[in-house]
């Protein structure tokens, strides 16, 4: 069964193409890597799929059912890290969590149980400072944290290793396998190729406005194996999204 | 001194005002401001400054009205800086001025021009000078003295407004502080209501008042404006007296940032008085409501706004409650105390998404229908706007000199529930239709689009007017008599209230997009 399925997704603002005529298909237990370059559309792919924008057209299931905005059936079953974290600045790290958590109806006792596990397995333990005055990293750990407190069937994340520590890192990777070997499904996007191309089994690579130029299996790459496209053999990650998206190169001897 | 990179920043800020009519709401807004401001500085200039010179030539009696119009304009653009907000920009706070390459003496200067140098310090200034022509061309007054006096008081006032604006700010962050305020701003609320008996009984003491406030910069104004001599040297000192001693004042505050005193680590707290308050909202509201409530307790501002609301309701009711028959406080209170259920969460409650920023977005990935957020945020603005009510109804029985008429309290009890009631379904449809990305946690600066400027200046003037109007054309209507016309205004007023929820939930939807590119500063 496909975790995730978009079928002809288009998204304009105003006239301007910002997703072309995407459609996917995302098997459940799956972690799937959604990459592209700067501005190609992946977050609002994102924000389409989990009820943040509406589609110009086209269709999102989500576990074999229709999404849309109102489906709050459906939101209880998904978790979101977004790419601007949406934190809630004013608020302390436990309470921002017991809120989500109360919202996607875990019961009291679940919630405190939940929580300060959670802060303390990411190390957010300083509860004097409010979520405004934590690092880059920490506000990123308690997004993540937002994301999985319900334990969702299909987690989107949305850059979820960048301003982390290796050890953060290292960590998160090692909850996403047992996600996904639990059969639940991890979307992300990144630019870091290189951990994509260790933990993603899939990946689909867009370019701008949202279109998209390749879908397949990576498993090969983590097993020192090759990914054929185009006719061409590619033992990384790295030179298969360079050939797909273009390189570039400036060259400013001022610099 | 770096004088062409504090012009550029002076020029900066205009450049960032014009910057707004590159969107065709802000083409709206400039037009709206620079309209209003070009009439009101004419209004003001002639009616104003102009007529008060003419009526104080006339009447014979030039220095004090002069004194007594200068002082009303001196106390009001100190109260409308603080309150509104007006002529001081986050935009050019120390930390953001501390990113150029400028030091400290320089980033003073930097902050204070731009801030001095706001359209609305115009306002006062305008005034203060047409006072100061009109006085002139009828002969009662200098031209240059009267011209150095008007420079040297609008210098004052702004270093007046600065330094209340930093005392307040530096004391909502202390401990205690804001107790202390309160109890500061409920004295000076008070204060004419307990002098003006004692002057009454004893005419004497008004003479010592008026000899005491010789030595206050807008009656140095006067006394230099009329009096050429040595008066007027003696008047001009004054005011650069107090020029030096409030600017010596300011450098200290801001050099003496309160500490803020936290633990190392402090325990969980779960169980918090906002989600008590949230639960009474049913298990699906509650969450929500006690997150709002958290969200509005939490800001300063709104804290502020909530404590000082009715001190300064209070001194409007005894400012405006003069000249209406035997219930002239009554028929004045029955204006200010709607907007004492809305001040204090006015601003986020015309610009609910507007401090959540980013944030914004988490309303949609809830397991909830969207407009639920929309609904909860209200409420709470509500919830807390009801609260004040009690307590001002409390204030009014304690220290309004009539006898205990219930009919009074009624009415007063409607039109404050009618004012919160209407003041937050207009606060609903400004965060759709007018939204502004702005500072959770900046205490200075008016964060309100052109949309809750008009709601919230407009709300005032209009229920602060409308009594006094029914009371000119028709006094009978705010009579305690006429009690029971009151009450099915909060009923009307509830229904207004309830299907402005219920059509703006589809709205709120619809429009979400615009509403994240806004409070994310995408627009």
């Amino acid at each position: 069964m496909d975790a995730i399925r978009i079928t002809n997704l288009v998204k304009k603002y105003g006239q301007k193409p910002a997703v072309e005529d995407l459609s996917l298909a995302v098997p459940a237990g799956t972690m799937f890597g959604f990459l592209g370059p700067n501005g190609s559309g992946k977050s609002t792919t994102i924000g389409c799929m989990t009820g943040l924008l509406d589609a110009t057209s086209g269709e999102v299931e989500l576990l074999g059912e229709p999404f849309t905005t109102d489906n709050a059936a459906l939101k209880r079953r998904i978790g979101v890290m977004p790419e601007t974290l949406g934190l809630f600045e004013p608020l302390y790290a436990h309470e921002f969590l017991a809120f989500v958590a109360r919202m996607f109806g875990l019961d009291e006792s679940t919630t405190r149980r939940r929580v300060t596990e959670l802060l303390e397995a990411l190390e957010l333990t300083d509860t004097s400072k409010t979520l405004s005055e934590y690092s880059t990293g920490m506000r990123k750990r308690v997004a993540f944290a937002a994301a999985v407190i319900h334990r969702p069937e299909v987690l989107f994340l949305d850059e979820p290793f960048e301003s982390i520590d290796p050890a953060g890192v290292s960590l998160m990777k090692q909850w996403l396998r047992r996600f996904t070997e639990q059969g639940r499904t991890v979307f992300i996007t990144s630019h870091v190729l290189e951990t994509v191309e260790r933990v993603c089994q899939q990946v689909a690579i867009i370019t701008r406005p949202g279109k998209l130029v390749w879908q397949g299996d990576i498993t090969a790459l983590s097993r020192d194996g090759a990914v054929v496209c185009n006719g061409q053999e590619f033992r990384a990650l790295e030179p298969l999204f360079l050939h797909l998206t273009g390189e570039r190169y400036a060259d400013l001897t001022w610099l | 001194m770096n004088t062409p990179l504090i012009g550029e920043l002076v020029k900066l800020r205009y450049q960032l005002l014009w910057a707004k009519t590159r969107s065709r709401h802000g083409r709206i807004a400039l037009f709206l401001a620079g309209y209003l401001l070009l009439v009101m500085v004419i209004v003001l200039l002639t009616t104003g400054g102009f007529g008060a010179a003419t009526l104080a030539v006339r009447s014979g009696k030039a220095e004090p009205i002069a004194q007594g119009v200068l002082a009303a304009v001196f106390l009001e653009a100190v109260l409308a800086a603080n309150i509104l907000g007006f002529g001081m920009s986050a935009i050019f706070s120390e930390t953001e001025l501390r990113r150029y390459p400028l030091g400290a003496p320089d980033r003073r200067i930097a902050r204070h021009l731009t801030g001095i140098l706001d359209p609305f310090w115009f306002l006062f200034f305008a005034l203060e000078l047409g006072l100061m022509v009109g006085l002139y061309v009828l002969g009662a007054g200098s031209f240059w003295f009267g011209l150095v006096a008007v420079l040297l008081l609008f210098a004052a006032n702004y270093l007046l407004a600065r330094v209340v604006g930093l005392f307040i700010d530096q004391m909502m962050k202390r401990k205690g502080g804001p107790l202390v305020l309160m109890g500061l701003i409920m004295t000076l609320a008070f204060l004419p209501a307990v002098v003006a008996p004692l002057i009454r009984n004893d005419p004497a003491m008004m003479d010592t008042v008026v000899r005491r406030l010789q030595f206050t910069p807008p009656f140095g104004a006067a006394a230099a404006m009329i009096h050429p001599g040595l008066a007027g040297v003696s008047g001009l000192a004054t005011i650069v007296a107090w020029i030096l001693g409030l600017a010596a004042l300011l450098v200290w505050l801001e050099n003496r940032p309160p500490r803020r005193q936290v633990a190392e680590s402090v325990k969980l707290a779960w169980d918090s008085p906002f989600d008590r308050v949230g639960a009474l909202f049913g298990p699906q509201m509650g969450p929500l409501v006690g997150h709002w409530l958290r969200f509005y307790g939490r800001n300063s501002r709104t804290r502020t706004m909530c404590m000082v609301s009715l001190p300064i309701l209070a001194f409007l009711t005894w400012q405006a409650g003069q000249r209406m028959g035997p219930h002239s406080l009554f028929i004045a209170a029955l204006g200010t105390l709607p907007m004492a259920t809305f001040l204090g969460t006015s601003i986020i409650a015309m610009n609910q998404f507007g401090y959540v920023g980013g944030a914004f977005r988490r309303y949609f990935l809830l397991p909830t229908e969207p407009a639920a957020t929309l609904r909860a945020a209200s409420y709470a603005a509500v919830t807390i706007g009801a609260s004040v009510l009690p307590i001002g109804l409390l204030a009014w029985m304690i220290f309004v000199p009539y006898a205990f008429d219930a009919r009074m309290l009624l009415m007063l009890l409607c039109t404050g529930l009618t004012g919160m009631f209407v003041l937050n379904g207009l606060g609903i449809w400004v965060t759709l239709f007018n939204p502004r990305k702005a500072d959770y946690n900046t205490n200075f600066g008016n964060d309100n689009s052109l949309g809750g400027n008009i709601l919230l200046i407009g709300g005032m003037l209009v229920s602060i007017s409308l009594p006094r109007l029914l009371y000119k054309f028709h006094p009978a209507l705010v009579s305690p008599e006429s009690w029971w016309m009151f009450l099915p205004l909060p009923v009307l007023a509830l229904a207004f209230y309830l299907a402005t929820l219920k059509s703006a939930g589809p709205v709120f939807v619809a429009r979400r997009e615009k509403l994240l590119a806004i409070v994310e500063g995408r627009n």
